[in-house]
C-alpha cells in the first residue's frame, strides 16, 4: 500500500511551496488516478516519489509497504519496486536499449537478492515483452529513445516499466504526445500489469487516457493539494465542468 | 632566437649522457652523425617550455626535472607476462612484435614474415643497412627538441613494410612492455611504410608489467609513409599504469588518395604528450584522427595535432573525447594549416571532455591557418559535466549512481571509439574503457 501522509515539498534552492499537505492512500490491487490543470504539482509529486534531486520534502511521509521512502536513493526505491514513467522519456547517445535494459534489471535483481539473468535469457525475457509492445530488436539496438518518436517513446518507457516487474507503477502524463494506436498500446501494456500485487498511479490532465486505463478512483488536484476524491465518473465529470469550480475554490 | 644561455639540470644531463651512450647505440658512421647532429640541435633548443607556442600548456622544462638512466636488462619477461599486461588487447588476433624496455625480442614475437608483410628491427637494420640513414632522418622538423632527442637516442622499434596491394588478414600488434625495476629512459623509433593500394592496420600498445617501477620515462617517434591509394588504421594504447612520462611523435606523410585512420587510446599516465603531424604529399586523400583520454588525480595528457593540407581536395576529420577527474589536466591543440594552393580542403575539428571535478584543467586550442579561399574548415570544443538529469534518469531505473555515470561517461568515449574501425580492437579500447572507469587495473581483467 502507498501511503502519502500530509505531504509538503518545495523546491530545494528556491521559497515556493509545491504540495501543501497532500493525502493518499492507494491500495495494493488498485489503480488511482490524479488529474489536474497545469502548475497544479503533479509531475513534482511524481518526482518526489521517484527521489528526483531539487525537491525538499518540509514535512508529512511517503510510506510504501509500510517504509518510509524518503530517506531512500532514487535506485533504492526503483529495487523497493517503485517506477516512475517519465513524461517526456530521456535520450541516452551511445548507450544501447539491450544494454540499458539489460543493466538496469540486474542492478534491481541482484538488490532483491535475485540471480542475475544471462544475457540469452534476458534477451528471450525483453524480446517476448517488447513484441506485445510493437518494439523490434532494432528498436533495442538503437541508443536509449535516441531519434524515437514521441509514441515509439512512451512504448520503450512501458517495456522499461514491464521488464523492471515494479509493484508501485507511477505514470507521468503516459498519454501526452500519443497518437489512437499509440495510446492503446500504452494502456494495453498498462492494463496487462494490473494485478493484486500492484498499485499504479495515474497522472493525467485529459480524460481520455482513463477511457482506455479505467481507474478504481480519481483524485482531483489543485494547488498542491487532493480537492476531492471519487470513482471513474469523476474523471467524465471534469471533462465536462473543467478545474474552474476547484481552482476558485484553492484561491 | 631559441638560444637557451642557461640549461636546467636535466638538459644538462641529457648531452652529456648522449656521449657515454653514443657508442652503444647502433649505426654506421653515418647515423652517428645524424644522432650527434640532433643532439647538437636538442643542445640549442634545451627542453620545451611555457613560451614555445606549441608547449604552451605542457611546460617540458617544467615537468621534467631529471633524466633517468638507460633501463638494466630486463630478463625473464614471459608471453604470459605480455598477456597479461595487454588486458584486453590480449585476446586481439595480431601479427605480434614485442619489445622490452624499447629492445626488440624475438622470442617474444609471433610474426611470421610472409610476402605481405615484416617488421625488422630498427636496431639491426641501422648496423647493416646502409639505406638505413632515412629511418632516423626527420630532417624539415629541426625545430622539434622531443623529436631530435629522439633521433639522437632511439636504439631500436620496429620497422614495418607491409607490401603494395597487400590486404592485412590480422592487425600488426608492437608491443613496448614497461619491466625495468628501476626507473629508466627509453626511446623507441617505429617505421611504418604502406605500400600503394595496400590495406593494414597497426598498433602501437604501451604496457607495464607488475613489478616495474612507477617512474618512466618514454620517447617514442613514428614515421609513417602511406603509399597512393593505400589504407592504414594506426592505433596507439598508451596504458603505462605509473607517474611516468610518455612523450609520442607521429609522423604521417599521405600519398595521393590514400586513407589514414589514427586513434589515441591514452589513459591514467602521469604525463602524456600525443602529437601527430599530417602532411597531404598527393590529392584526394583522407585522414581520419581520433582519439578518447582518460586522466585522473594529477594525471596530465596532451594532444596536439598538425595537419598541413599542402595539396588541393584532401579531408581531414578531428574527434577526441576526454575525461578528467581530480585535478587531471586535458590539452587539445588542433593545428589545420590550407596552404594557398590547397583548394577544395574540407576539415572539421571537435575536442569534447567531461570535467568530473572542479579542480580539473581542459586547454583546448584550434589554430587554423587557412590560406585558400574555396575550403570548408570547421572547430569546435565543449566542456561540461555528466548530466544530472540523465543519471536520475538511470537510477529511477535502479542503475546505482556510480555505475549510472560510468555508464553515461562510456557512451560519451564510444563516439570517439566508433571511430576504431576493428572490431576486435574497438571491443577491446570499450573494455579497457570500462575497466578505468570502474578502477579495475588492466592486469587484473584479464585474470
Amino acid at each position: 500500500m502507498l501511503e502519502i501522509k500530509d505531504l509538503h515539498v518545495k523546491l530545494a534552492d528556491e521559497d515556493r511551496e509545491i504540495l501543501k499537505g497532500l493525502t493518499l492512500t492507494i491500495p495494493k490491487g488498485e489503480v488511482h488516478a490524479i488529474m489536474g490543470p497545469n502548475g497544479s504539482g503533479k509531475s513534482t509529486l511524481a518526482y518526489v516519489l521517484a527521489g528526483r534531486d531539487g525537491y525538499e520534502v518540509t514535512s508529512g511521509d511517503i510510506l510504501w509497504d509500510g517504509e518510509s521512502i524518503l530517506e531512500m536513493e532514487p535506485e533504492e526505491r526503483a529495487a523497493k519496486g517503485v517506477f516512475l514513467a517519465f513524461q517526456y522519456p530521456m535520450e541516452i547517445p551511445g548507450v544501447a536499449g539491450f544494454t540499458f535494459l539489460r543493466t538496469a534489471v540486474n542492478a534491481v535483481r541482484k538488490a532483491r537478492g535475485l540471480p542475475e539473468l544471462s544475457t540469452p535469457d534476458f534477451m528471450k525475457f525483453v524480446k517476448a515483452k517488447a513484441e506485445r509492445l510493437n518494439i523490434n530488436t532494432d528498436m533495442l539496438k538503437r541508443p536509449v529513445n535516441v531519434g524515437f518518436s514521441g509514441g515509439e517513446k512512451k512504448r520503450a518507457e512501458i517495456l522499461q516499466m514491464e521488464v523492471l516487474e515494479p509493484t508501485l507503477c507511477v505514470l507521468d502524463e503516459t498519454d501526452s504526445g500519443l497518437d489512437i494506436d499509440a495510446l492503446r498500446i500504452v494502456s494495453d501494456g498498462v492494463n496487462s500489469m494490473r494485478s493484486p500485487e500492484r498499485a499504479m498511479l495515474v497522472i493525467t490532465h485529459y480524460q481520455r487516457l482513463l477511457n482506455h486505463i479505467v481507474p478504481d478512483r480519481v483524485h482531483v488536484m489543485v494547488d498542491g493539494k487532493i480537492r476531492k476524491s471519487g470513482d471513474a465518473s469523476l474523471a467524465k465529470e471534469l471533462e465536462k465542468s473543467g478545474y474552474a469550480e476547484y481552482q476558485s475554490k484553492a484561491a | 632566437m631559441n638560444v637557451a644561455v642557461l640549461k636546467t639540470k636535466a638538459e644538462q644531463a641529457l648531452s652529456e649522457a648522449f656521449s657515454g651512450a653514443a657508442a652503444e647505440l647502433p649505426g654506421s658512421s653515418e647515423i652517428r652523425k645524424l644522432r650527434l647532429d640532433a643532439m647538437g640541435r636538442f643542445g640549442a633548443l634545451g627542453l620545451p617550455h611555457r613560451r614555445v607556442e606549441e608547449w604552451k600548456y605542457t611546460d617540458l622544462r617544467n615537468l621534467v626535472k631529471e633524466v633517468l638512466p638507460a633501463p638494466a636488462a630486463s630478463k625473464g619477461v614471459s608471453v604470459a607476462d605480455i598477456e597479461a599486461a595487454l588486458g584486453a588487447l590480449a585476446g586481439l588476433e595480431a601479427h605480434r612484435v614485442v619489445f622490452v624496455d624499447g629492445r626488440y625480442e624475438p622470442d617474444l614475437s609471433a610474426l611470421v614474415a610472409n610476402e605481405d608483410v615484416s617488421a625488422a628491427s630498427l636496431a639491426t637494420l641501422l648496423d647493416n643497412d646502409t639505406s638505413a640513414v632515412e629511418l632516423l632522418d626527420v630532417s624539415g622538423r629541426d625545430d622539434d627538441a622531443v623529436l631530435a632527442l629522439n633521433t639522437a637516442y632511439a636504439a631500436d622499434g620496429s620497422v614495418v613494410d607491409i607490401a603494395p596491394l597487400a590486404t592485412l588478414d590480422k592487425p600488426v600488434l608492437l608491443v613496448f612492455v614497461r619491466a625495468s625495476e628501476t626507473p629508466a629512459f627509453v626511446a623507441v623509433r617505429n617505421v611504418l611504410r604502406v605500400g600503394e593500394g595496400a590495406i593494414a592496420t597497426v598498433i602501437e600498445a604501451h604496457v607495464t608489467l607488475p613489478k616495474a617501477a612507477r617512474d618512466f620515462q618514454l620517447n617514442a617517434a613514428t614515421k609513417v609513409i602511406v603509399g597512393k591509394g593505400a589504407k592504414l588504421g594506426h592505433v596507439k594504447v598508451a596504458l603505462e599504469a605509473g607517474g611516468g612520462v610518455h612523450l609520442s611523435n607521429w609522423l604521417t606523410e599521405l600519398g595521393p588518395d590514400a586513407d589514414y585512420a589514427g586513434f589515441h587510446f591514452t589513459a591514467s599516465t602521469g604525463l602524456a604528450r600525443n602529437q601527430v603531424a599530417v602532411t597531404f604529399a598527393g590529392e584526394d586523400a583522407r585522414i581520419d584522427l581520433s582519439g578518447a583520454f582518460l586522466a585522473r588525480e594529477g594525471q596530465h595528457i596532451d594532444t596536439t595535432l598538425v595537419v598541413d593540407h599542402a595539396v588541393p581536395k584532401c579531408v581531414s576529420r578531428e574527434l577526441f573525447k576526454g575525461v578528467l577527474e581530480d585535478h587531471a589536466r586535458g590539452v587539445f591543440q588542433g593545428k589545420v594549416i590550407v596552404r594557398p594552393d590547397a583548394q577544395k580542403t574540407d576539415g572539421k575539428q571537435m575536442a569534447q571532455v567531461l570535467m568530473l571535478s572542479p579542480d580539473c584543467e581542459f586547454d583546448s586550442k584550434p589554430e587554423l591557418e587557412i590560406y585558400a579561399d574555396d575550403v570548408v574548415c570547421g572547430h569546435g570544443s565543449t566542456s561540461a559535466d555528466i548530466d544530472d538529469d540523465l543519471v536520475f534518469y538511470c537510477r529511477s531505473r535502479g542503475i546505482p549512481e556510480a555505475e549510472a555515470r560510468a555508464l553515461l561517461i562510456e557512451s560519451f568515449i564510444g563516439e570517439a571509439l566508433e571511430k576504431v574501425e576493428h572490431e576486435g580492437l574497438r571491443d577491446a579500447l570499450g573494455e579497457l574503457a570500462h575497466n578505468w572507469l570502474r578502477r579495475i587495473e588492466p592486469a587484473r581483467s584479464v585474470a
